[in-house]
């Protein structure tokens, strides 16, 4: 209201959504990683609350990582694995 | 990393604390080394390579660090500076293979009635599994890489940044554009199972 100067030129709503999308994508990885910070999980937070294609977004990303956490099979460690390695050591002295 | 001897340890106690405190991250490590060389034998081997160098670097190991970031650090390197030069075949990624399982109507006219009643036996879970280990080992090794660092193994950002020698920046970008490309084939997958993405 006070600022005229910025209110000349003011962005177009579409312009300053899509600005909003872009940085809020951008923050993604770091969000489902738990590598953002809190001012940057508010701004995110905020964010998808109003934006549904980013709120869909971050669904589909966290499904992704939730797929090879929760879905991808661990290889069995063969038994004679330790016992190897504890020789190999020992020969090599 | 010259002079720092700290304390020179005798040979039972070192044996003690690295069965302590490194063994038990044989399973991830072995985990990783399979994934990396999609191959048992050669992860096998890789593994006891790393130990092997671990054991003779011991005294390097600051005892409470990150003993899983360290060992994951030696694997890889290993597995860069002289494992693939060893192996034939350098990118190992068997694409028949892969192929194969996504054209699963073929087989089925054909010869394939035993893996079908065995598709049929196991679990959805287990194919979605099997799925995402298929997608995951088409991608190049780099990007397969920064995924099991951190959605199978939870490194931070951080501790992938050491362990792959690289700046966080570059993890970030890496991580971004590898899960562009495992999101890329899971989602044709689903698309060949009538979801929609
Ligand atoms: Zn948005």
């Amino acid at each position: 209201m006070e600022s005229k100067f910025t209110e000349a030129y003011p962005k177009a709503p579409d312009e300053v959504k899509q600005a909003d999308c872009e940085k809020v994508s951008g923050m993604l990885d770091l969000i489902i990683d738990g590598e953002a910070s809190s001012e940057e999980k508010l701004y995110f937070n905020h964010h998808i609350e109003e934006c549904v294609s980013c709120f869909e977004n971050h669904q589909k990303q966290k499904l992704l990582k939730g797929l090879v956490a929760g879905h991808l099979k661990r290889v069995i460690v063969p038994k004679s694995l330790v016992q190897s390695i504890k020789a190999k050591i020992q020969e090599t002295l | 990393m010259s002079d720092q001897t700290g304390k020179q340890l005798s040979k039972e106690e070192k044996d003690a604390r690295f069965e302590a405190e490194l063994l038990p991250v044989l399973d991830p490590l072995y985990n990783f080394a399979y994934r990396l060389t999609l191959d048992e034998d050669d992860a096998n081997d890789l593994v006891q390579e790393t130990y092997l160098k671990a054991y003779r670097f011991f005294d390097y190991f600051e005892q409470g660090t990150n003993a899983k970031a360290w060992l994951f650090r030696i694997l890889k390197n290993s597995f860069i500076n002289e494992f693939r030069k060893k192996s034939k075949q350098p990118a190992k990624v068997d694409y028949s293979e892969v192929e194969g399982y996504y054209n699963t109507d073929d087989v089925e006219g054909e010869s394939g009635v035993a893996s079908t009643t065995d598709m049929r036996t196991e679990s959805v879970q287990d194919l979605i599994g099997d799925e995402v280990a298929s997608a995951l080992n088409t991608l190049p090794v780099d990007f397969r890489t920064v995924i099991i660092l951190c959605d199978l193994e939870g490194f931070t950002y951080e501790e992938m940044a050491k362990i792959l020698d690289i700046p966080i920046g570059t993890v970030r970008s890496r991580l971004h554009r590898a899960r562009n490309s495992l999101k890329e084939k899971l989602e044709k997958y689903a698309k060949s199972m009538g979801y929609n993405s």
